[in-house]
């Protein structure tokens, strides 16, 4: 941390609001700003960007660093505007602060919206700071600022030269440009050119601080015992030889579970080993997710129509053939490896959070429902996080954290083992999907897409409060209450069920998606791609069907159902020729295809798949992505590479089941991640853009699953339409009982 | 309890069953390694002990008393902070990290495998490297870096 200290003007400026307009700090700003460049130096530009007297600068990120590489991303596009190296560019993260809410009322990390919602704003923040520091220059130099340029953290005339750091007080004085003028993209000189994260020193010498290596003056620590079934309740608590333990303080029972609290997490992880905790049934209990998949499989039920293009009725019943089938995919957890965790504070009826969160704005939603305050009255400081995929926008660690503090009266770090992360909810969402599809004269007529699942919307009513955070909070609650009752009748089609397949570009003749809730006592949430981590998968699998009983090429049939669309075409061209498709693969080697519109990112990948003593082995995987002007190229291809192997982690053995309400996965031996020798060569190509960027995070994983199931059907002709696949491998039925 | 850690003797109060990842974050603020598991399934608790790869979360810390424990923190070793050790040079220059909360074990493990095999074949490091996992799916970078590495070993960094 640079002695430059945020809380200062953030205090100061933000009193008349008004941030989101990101450059528009003038106004009712000004007096501010120059009361305080007089007193610090420091030029406070806007809400986001301070040049300070040193010429560096201060930028105030108001996202989570999940790995996604946003800190760079937007380290980038303002250090090009503002005309300074990268690395004079410090991140701060924003706190919990309402003026930077940028995204449905939250400030929230997801969506893959960061760089998309950025682009433009950011930029032009960092050049109405470059415009006023011209202005001052041009002020002492008496010359016109339209002579002047602005070059590596100077500005020039001729030979003359003032660095930033000497002009931050008098820029301070000068007038916020309306319209400051943005570089073309050919004046970048860092955006798409960019090579290094400037995130990863911290992150090799350990120095790095997650939510979890958090330190708070007077804190303590509690271990969190949480039921067998999910939901369950302790209803009987013996604690006496725990209490006795050393450096131990409390042991409380809560709703969720029992709290060990320890002046060190160690004492309080020793002394959980010797409390006895007698659980209520759990709201769980009961739920086979064996049970729920079958009745899924074979329920013959009808919902909201969400997409109608003609006639699929027609279509199906005038079929020369018909492909199709029931699609599956299990509930999933996300596993980042730092456990959920969180450092609460709660006095006088406040809350101060320490968190490595996706969502300030929900942590503060969760936090006030469970110690029953007002949303502004909890303050949260974001840290970096090991890991999101979605799970970190949810503040259930914050709340538990938050009663545990205000019963101790004191700081307190909460840390979920691995098992209480891996079995305590808000998992992607169980799904089946109904699939149809018909052929006649050898061209697709039309499909059926029939998609039930268990409804984010309905997991989320501490989410929508965050998002209703201005209304009293009675009042948001009934609000809310009543919003859930909307979704939960059947005549609501479930956005986040049936995105990807609700937009999809494919002109499929007759069509027609229908979606249908499915309620179980288990929260689901946001998990990598959401709806798109199975919708994906459902639509490439129909589409590669159709293209074998049409005998076409799965290039040509997409292409041919893909009128009109350049970006999807252009994708598909550069991956068969990136992917030698015109080349058949060795013996022994399936190819499949997939492709995926999401995020506003088009994304097209062929896989390479044998099958090795009965185990599917992804060898090779090609990827094509158009996510507009990549503004830090190699970030994006490691976004790919990630999202391709997380997302084969899900397609090959990825599953949370449960019996009788008991999560049967509680660590990586149950819930196994891809290791290193499993991993793919991954090779990526990104197509050239000057469009606006678009999503880079997700994108890359809904057509993983897919294009390696497409190699299996190619390789054995065994149509596998469960995940995860080496589960529907080992089940299928084959009259060679495996191939190769 | 006398631990010596990252050269220095440390004396630590605690009993003889505490894991040493829990001293080395708690009593020592040495929170570079990182607990993901708890049952040495994931590796990012990964220290040197003796010059081995360890998995911290499940090593008594009284089993460990007096022999040479390394961490992230110590690995560079040098007098001078701003030098790292070529395998974290080499992960920077790889640009191996996302998230980063994995990568303290892997860079360790990493380490051992380079002394044992200054040239290690992708197979070797498949072999050495599958022990740690990275939810971010860093693998093909860690793969590119540890090749890195050694290079940036045999050219004689780091002496």
């Amino acid at each position: 941390m640079t002695a430059w200290s945020r809380r200062g003007f953030l205090q100061g400026l933000l009193v008349g609001g008004g941030a989101l307009a990101l450059a528009a700090c003038g106004g009712g700003g000004s007096a501010l700003r120059i009361q305080h460049a007089e007193q610090t130096g420091e030029l406070v530009a806007n809400l986001y960007i301070t040049v300070l007297p040193t010429g560096r600068v201060a930028l105030i990120v108001n996202k989570a660093e999940i790995g996604q590489g946003v800190t760079t991303g937007y380290a980038t596009l303002v250090a090009d505007e503002l005309a300074v190296p990268l690395d004079h560019i410090d991140v701060h993260f924003a706190g919990s602060n309402r003026e930077m809410r940028t995204s449905s009322n939250l400030q929230i990390t997801g969506g893959s919206t960061s760089t998309f919602e950025a682009f433009v704003p950011l930029r032009r923040a960092a050049a109405t700071a470059r415009e006023m520091l011209i202005a001052a220059a041009a002020a002492r130099w008496q010359v016109p600022a339209k002579d002047l340029r602005a070059i590596d953290g100077h500005v020039v005339h001729g030979d003359a030269r003032l660095a930033y750091g000497e002009l931050t007080r008098s820029a301070a004085r000068m007038a916020v440009p309306d319209a400051p003028r943005l570089k073309t993209a050919s004046e970048f000189t860092l955006i798409g050119k960019v090579d290094r994260r400037i995130d990863a020193r911290g992150k090799v010498d350990g120095h790095a601080k997650f939510g979890i290596d958090v330190q708070v003056p007077g804190m303590c620590h509690a271990f969190a015992i949480h039921g067998p079934v999910f939901g369950a309740r302790p209803t009987a608590v013996h604690a006496d030889a725990a209490r006795r333990r050393p450096g131990v303080i409390d042991v409380i029972a809560f709703d969720w579970g029992v709290a060990v609290v320890a002046e060190k997490f160690w004492q309080a992880r020793a002394a959980a080993a010797e409390v006895e905790v007698t659980w209520s049934k759990g709201a769980a209990a009961g739920l086979h997710t064996a049970d729920l998949q079958r009745a899924m499989r074979g329920h013959d039920g009808s919902g909201p129509v969400a997409r109608r293009d003609g006639d699929a009725s027609d279509a199906l019943a005038h079929a020369e053939i018909r492909v199709g089938g029931v699609y599956e995919a299990p509930y999933l957890a996300h596993a980042a490896l730092e456990p959920n965790n969180a450092t609460v504070s709660v006095t006088g009826g406040k809350a101060e959070v320490w968190a490595s969160t996706q969502s300030p704005s929900i942590a503060q939603a969760f936090v006030a429902h469970a110690i029953d305050i007002d949303q502004d009255d909890v303050k949260v400081n974001v840290l970096l996080c090991g890991g999101g995929f979605g799970r970190r926008a949810i503040g259930d660690a914050c709340a538990q954290a938050a009663q545990i503090s205000q019963r101790v009266k004191r700081p307190v770090k909460l840390i979920w083992t691995r098992e209480s992360d891996m079995t305590q909810g808000w998992y992607r969402p169980v799904y089946a999907a109904k699939v149809e599809g018909a052929l006649r004269g050898g061209k697709v007529t039309g499909a059926r897409v029939h998609l039930m699942s268990q409804s984010i919307a309905l997991s989320g009513k501490t989410l929508f409060s965050a998002m209703l955070s201005t209304v009293p909070a009675p009042l948001a609650r009934m609000v809310t209450d009543a919003a859930l009752a909307v979704f939960s009748t059947s005549s609501f089609g479930d956005v986040f069920a049936a995105e990807g397949i609700n937009n999809t570009p494919y002109q499929l003749g007759g069509f027609e998606l229908s979606t249908e809730p499915v309620q179980t006592q288990l929260p689901v949430s946001f998990w990598r791609s959401v709806g798109n981590s199975v919708t994906g998968f459902v639509m490439e699998g129909l589409i590669d069907e159709l293209a074998v009983a049409a005998r076409q090429d799965p290039f040509a049939l997409r292409r041919a159902l893909l009128p009109g669309r350049a970006r999807q075409r252009r994708v598909l061209d550069a991956l068969e020729e990136l992917a030698g498709w015109a080349t058949p693969p060795p013996p022994g080697i399936g190819r499949g295809l997939a492709r995926h519109f999401a995020f506003e990112t088009e994304v097209a990948q062929v896989a390479e798949v044998a099958i090795v003593d009965g185990r599917i082995k992804v060898r090779r995987v090609y990827c094509v992505v158009d996510c507009g002007l990549a503004v830090n190229p190699d970030i994006v291809v490691a976004q790919m590479e990630s999202a391709i192997i997380f997302g084969l982690s899900a397609a090959l053995d990825q599953e949370i089941t449960l019996v009788d309400g008991v999560v049967q996965q509680r660590n990586y031996d149950g819930f196994p991640l891809l290791r290193m020798f499993e991993c793919p060569e991954i090779i990526v190509k990104i197509l050239p853009s000057e469009e606006r960027p678009t999503g880079v995070g997700e994108p890359g994983l809904p057509p993983i699953a897919p294009a390696v199931a497409n190699a299996i059907y190619q390789l054995t002709q065994v149509r596998l339409r469960a995940l995860p696949l080496q589960r529907a491998w080992n089940a299928a039925p084959r009259a060679t009982g495996g191939a190769a | 309890m006398k631990l010596v850690v990252n050269g220095a003797p440390a004396d630590v109060d605690v009993p003889a069953d505490t894991p040493l990842l829990w001293v080395l974050r708690e009593e020592l603020g040495l929170t570079g390694t990182k607990f993901g598991c708890g049952k040495a399934l994931c590796g990012a608790c990964t220290v040197h002990v003796d010059g081995q790869p360890r998995r911290s979360c499940v090593t008594a810390c009284g089993d460990v008393a007096d022999h040479p424990i390394v961490t992230i923190e110590g690995l560079a070793g040098g007098a001078d902070p701003a030098v790292l050790h070529p395998v974290q040079q080499a992960w920077l220059e790889e640009n191996v990290p996302q998230c980063g909360y994995c990568q303290a074990g892997q860079i360790m493990t990493a380490v051992v495998l380079l002394r044992a095999r200054p040239r290690p074949t992708d197979a070797e490091i498949d072999d050495a490297m599958s022990a740690n996992l990275c939810r971010c799916g860093t693998y093909p970078r860690i793969r590119r870096a540890v090749h890195r590495a050694a290079e940036l070993l045999a050219a004689g960094a780091g002496k």
